[in-house]
């Protein structure tokens, strides 16, 4: 039977991200300097942390990948990297969105943005790299060393606001949000983290099904196949 | 309240459409690829 548990956990996600939407959207004040345009936060800053987070389990996967040469962590990290792609991609389009009424322009190279671009680049070539090679257990190490290497980035990119000098407004703490912000901010962050969980559960389901098929298909060259067939009686 | 940025909404219903956009549309991947579509 089919487990689905992690379908429940993704619509109890998307409840509370509808809750806390429609109070960051309709309910809550605006923010003292950006008035309404604040709004943005309740949507991008669940996206950013939950983003980074996703990472970070990428980052753990590849290593249980290496270690034990086993489909499942090998599927972890594909779901895990693709679910944390999606958010990124939209964390980008969110403060781009964000910049413009706000600093004036969709985009600079400021050290926080920078850095997120960098990224994405970098667990798009993760992607990449599973997409173009057939060979699991060369697969599963090129990808796995290569999430290794893009995950460098990311504390850099949490830590770049106190490092550099920039645009992007330092880390926010319930002592420097209002209180009528902070509980939608939460729950859109739980809700965030509970349909990613979803999201990530459900492909690393779909992916290790492929991959076990993978890893346990004969290792033989392609050619050889024919000759069998031609040979027998 | 001085300086606040006044209006701004057509960024925000963007950033909020296409955030639900983005993650209506991985949940239907997802449910396409494991029925196998």
């Amino acid at each position: 039977m089919k487990q689905r548990w992690e379908i429940g956990v993704a619509i109890f996600g998307t409840l509370l991200l509808v809750w806390s939407h429609y109070t960051g959207l309709f309910v809550a004040p605006p923010e003292a300097m950006m008035g309404d345009v604040g709004r943005i936060l309740y949507a991008h800053v669940p996206t950013a942390w939950v983003g980074l987070l996703t990472y970070l389990v990428a980052f753990v996967a590849a290593i249980g990948a290496l270690a034990t040469g086993k489909a499942a962590w090998d599927a972890m990290v594909e779901a895990t990297v693709e679910v944390g792609l999606l958010l990124n991609v939209l964390l980008l389009i969110q403060g781009s969105l964000w910049a413009k009424p706000t600093w004036g322009v969709y985009w600079t190279w400021d050290p926080r943005l920078t850095t997120c671009a960098i990224m994405v680049v970098a667990f798009g070539v993760v992607l990449a790299i599973r997409r173009q090679i057939d060979e699991p257990m060369r697969r599963l190490t090129l990808s796995s060393v290569a999430t290794i290497i893009a995950f460098v980035n990311v504390p850099i990119v949490y830590m770049s606001v106190k490092w550099w000098k920039t645009l992007h407004q330092p880390y926010s703490s319930p002592e420097t949000v209002d209180s009528a912000m902070v509980t939608p901010l939460r729950v859109a962050a739980f809700g965030m983290l509970f349909l990613s969980t979803g999201f990530v559960v459900r492909r690393w389901r779909i992916a290790r099904t492929a991959l076990e098929r993978d890893f346990d298909a004969p290792d033989l060259p392609a050619e050889s196949a024919p000759l069998a067939v031609e040979d027998s009686p | 309240m001085t300086g606040m940025i006044q209006g701004g909404w057509e960024f925000v219903w963007l950033v909020y459409g296409i955030t639900w956009g983005g993650l209506i549309g991985y949940g239907i991947r997802l449910a396409r690829e494991d029925a196998g579509l």
